[in-house]
């Protein structure tokens, strides 16, 4: 008789009379082993639903207290019942809702570009940086748009969307019939694109690198940063296509203006412009910056430009884990 | 009783010491192929080649544990790796103490992050360097160092060591006669411990009447009655086995890993961008290069045949794990690094009662090294103007592995 083992998500078939590591291994799954034989301890995991049977598990390298803690050894546990294991430090999460909200503003604000301002009935509770997802009337589809705000901007959740042409969610929604006081459908807060916890963040610098809407978490997550540690560095590259796709400059001056150690910095990919940067924003990052060591560095995006940032905070020597990048498919790519 | 035709395996009296050291893997390859049990004449043993026969001679009842003639005149009477019984016993629970995972997590974090941190701030806004014996080796001997209280033996001393030992450890060329081919080969060992034994006897001297927490302190007191200790004379193989297999492994597993990855520029990639995938590169540059390629041996205690061939009681079997990661009834293109291959237990660690005391404590070693190799120069390359040298037969690894960055 089989059960179910669920890691991290995906689950696996386990026969009563295999090891989790076993089942784990054959499906594809790679989990730390190295004895297989209960003695070295590396494939100790946290049973957090369901039950083992530690078979030989020996007492010297898992103790009482730790099977008492719902520890096991992957390599020797059998299952018998369904079995969840846990992953890597489950973080506390802000709960997901479904929210109904309401259309507040809807402005055009540069080239096939438009904030979109939604009133919230209650409070959503996020971090900024995170993302929301909206039902498109009609037609079931989803589309992720990231959130602009500070966590204490609460109420009123701003997004920033660019018109693709003939896409289901921008030509045929939000840039056609959608009008002040319609009802929007979403899902959030979601994604794990935001600022450490507080305590956690010591003020270092910071690099924020976005591509056309894709700045739209940064401006969050800048403000958020510069609100908790005033002087700390923080460098905002924009890289756009031409200076029609720029918005929001003046916002930025002001952020300048009360910290001296804030940058916002355009950069023009095709149609260069007196007085701008041109390039990619990352290459002018490269330019900027000799040294990263010590850096954050924020990446949201196309894909390709998100790619080239990561190759270039590396080449600049910021630490692979202060990398963040948002994951998910920006919307602009699907319409 | 088995009649199978007996393979020609003529080919074997022309491979050398140093054929094998250079590389091993043609070699192993058709004794895999043509008889996965052999007597193998330059080593006066016979060996076991594929991963179930290695398995199956490691776990199996009708063997015990024994050293090697070379190991054996190198170490000494009683080496953990060449006793069975009661002494055995009574060695695995002087070490395993200060290895339990419990254990090692208390501390692991503590003792070898600030290793890595010290020997990366020496070299890494040099923009270039040899990480064999700037990075994997030094942080691999110091971290060992630290636990076992050999706090006041430098790391180029650790290192030189373990090398010596590793020389006279694998000098197994054997005579027809079964005498050893090259017994000056034993020299640089012997000159070695007599320097170890200047040296730690001392500590060992203080440690009976000062007992700290060191593991050899432990080892000298752990389980014997008030105001009596081990005999130095018989923890000292023990000691060897520590200053040079232990000593020396977890930085051939690093370097081979990291030769591994540059080998698969993507999968670097990926392995410094995502520090979850760090002990799962490890894991595979482990099955890649076996760092304890073809060190130890068990011995038949009846007469059984293995593999199609009868053998008489007492019988030594060498044990080729690094071979038999490279089986290819188990792993597809086994010379290929791949860190996305299936994930297929390996033997580099061993198996049976033998199986290696410090497999927890070294890949935590190796992981946190790794992870700080790659937080301080994420933009690592192999510098292709040098190329890798691989050596060893008993144990295997890069002899260097020259690195450039941008700084
Ligand atoms: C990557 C590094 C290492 C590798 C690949 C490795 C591998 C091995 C292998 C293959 C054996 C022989 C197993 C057998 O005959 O079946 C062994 C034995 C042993 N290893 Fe390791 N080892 C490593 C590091 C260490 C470290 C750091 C320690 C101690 C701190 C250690 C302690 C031992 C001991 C005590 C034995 C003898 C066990 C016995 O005969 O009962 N090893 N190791
Ligand atoms: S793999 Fe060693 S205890 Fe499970």
């Amino acid at each position: 008789m089989g059960f179910a083992v669920t890691v991290g998500g995906r689950r696996v078939e386990c026969d009563a009379d295999q090891s989790l590591l076993d089942a784990c291994l054959r499906a594809g799954l790679w989990m730390p082993n190295s004895c297989n034989q209960g003695t070295c301890g590396t494939c100790k995991l946290q049973v957090v639903g369901g039950e083992v049977d530690h078979r030989d598990s020996p007492f010297d390298t898992l103790t009482a207290e730790e099977r008492a803690a719902g520890m096991a050894l992957a390599c020797q546990a059998r299952p018998v019942s369904d079995v969840e294991v846990g992953g890597a430090g489950d973080r506390a999460t802000h709960p997901l809702r479904d929210l109904t909200a309401t259309v507040l503003e809807v402005a055009d604000i540069a080239r096939d570009t438009r904030r979109v301002l939604l009133g919230l009935p209650e409070p959503l509770a996020f971090s900024a940086g995170q993302y929301v997802e909206l039902v498109v009337p009609g037609s079931g589809a989803r589309r992720q748009y990231s959130l602009a705000n500070t966590a204490d901007e609460d109420k009123v959740l701003e997004l920033h969307v660019r018109r693709v042409p003939g896409g289901v969610a921008t030509d045929g929604w939000l840039f056609g019939g959608l009008a002040v006081g319609d009802e929007v459908e979403a899902t959030g807060p979601l994604g794990d694109f935001h600022l450490p916890p507080e305590s956690d963040d010591d003020g270092g610098p910071m690099v924020l690198v976005g591509g056309g809407t894709g700045l739209a978490p940064l401006v969050g997550i800048a403000r958020t940063a510069l609100a908790r540690h005033p002087s700390r560095e923080v460098l905002l590259y924009h890289g756009v296509r031409g200076a029609a796709d720029l918005y929001d400059l003046d916002r930025f001056a002001e952020l300048a203006e009360e910290h001296a150690g804030f940058r916002f910095v355009p950069v023009l990919s095709e149609e260069p412009a007196a007085g701008r940067r041109s390039g990619f924003p990352t290459d002018a990052f490269v330019e900027d910056v000799p040294s990263a060591r010590g850096w954050s560095g924020w990446l949201s995006g196309p894909p390709a430009m998100v790619e080239a940032g990561v190759k270039a905070f590396k080449r600049r020597r910021m630490a692979p884990r202060h990398i963040h990048r948002e994951k998910f498919t920006p919307a602009d790519a699907l319409g | 009783m088995t009649t199978t035709e007996k393979p020609d395996l003529s080919w074997l009296d022309d491979v050398t010491m140093s054929e094998l050291e250079r590389n091993p893997y043609r070699t192993y390859e058709r004794l895999r192929a043509e008889a996965p049990l052999a007597f193998v004449p330059v080593l006066g043993s016979y060996v076991a080649s594929t991963a179930e026969v290695c398995r199956e001679v490691a776990t199996s009842p009708d063997f015990e544990g024994v050293i090697t003639p070379a190991g054996g005149r190198t170490f000494g009477h009683p080496a953990i790796i060449g006793v069975n019984g009661d002494i055995h016993a009574d060695l695995r629970s002087m070490v395993e103490p200060a290895l339990q995972p419990v254990e090692v997590d208390r501390w692991i974090d503590d003792l070898v992050r600030p290793i890595a941190r010290r020997y990366l701030e020496q070299f890494e806004n040099d923009g270039q360097a040899e990480l064999v014996s700037q990075f994997c080796e030094p942080v691999s001997v110091r971290a060992l160092g630290d636990l076992l209280g050999l706090q006041s033996v430098d790391s180029d001393k650790l290192r030189e060591w373990f090398a010596k030992l590793n020389r006279s450890f694998t000098n197994a060329a054997m005579t027809e006669d079964g005498e050893f081919a090259n017994p000056e080969g034993f020299r640089e060992g012997d000159e070695a411990k007599a320097e170890i034994r200047a040296i730690v006897d001392p500590l060992i001297d203080r440690w009976i009447v000062e007992p700290d927490d060191s593991a050899i302190s432990h080892w000298l007191h752990d389980g014997m009655p008030p105001g009596q200790t081990r005999d130095r004379e018989y923890i000292y193989p023990t000691i060897y086995v520590y200053l040079l297999g232990a000593m020396q492994e977890p930085g051939h597993g690093m370097a081979s890993t990291l030769v591994g990855l540059f080998s698969r520029p993507e999968q670097l990639e990926q392995v410094v961008d995502d520090p979850v995938l760090i002990p799962r590169a490890i894991s595979e540059g482990m099955r890649w290069t076996s760092p304890i390629w073809s060190a130890t041996a068990r011995i038949s205690t009846k007469p059984v045949t293995v593999a199609g061939v009868d053998i008489p009681a007492g019988t030594p079997v060498m044990l080729s794990y690094g071979s038999a990661n490279h089986d290819t009834g188990v792993y597809e293109a086994p010379s290929t690094y791949d860190l996305h291959r299936p994930p297929l237990p390996h033997l580099a660690f061993g198996a049976g009662s033998h199986a290696c005391a410090g497999i927890y404590f070294a890949n935590h070693v190796m992981r946190i090294a790794m992870e700080e190799l790659f937080e301080a120069i994420p933009n690592l390359e192999r510098d292709t103007r040098e190329g890798v040298d691989f050596w060893g037969w008993g144990f295997r690894g890069p002899t260097s592995l020259h690195v450039t960055w941008e700084v």
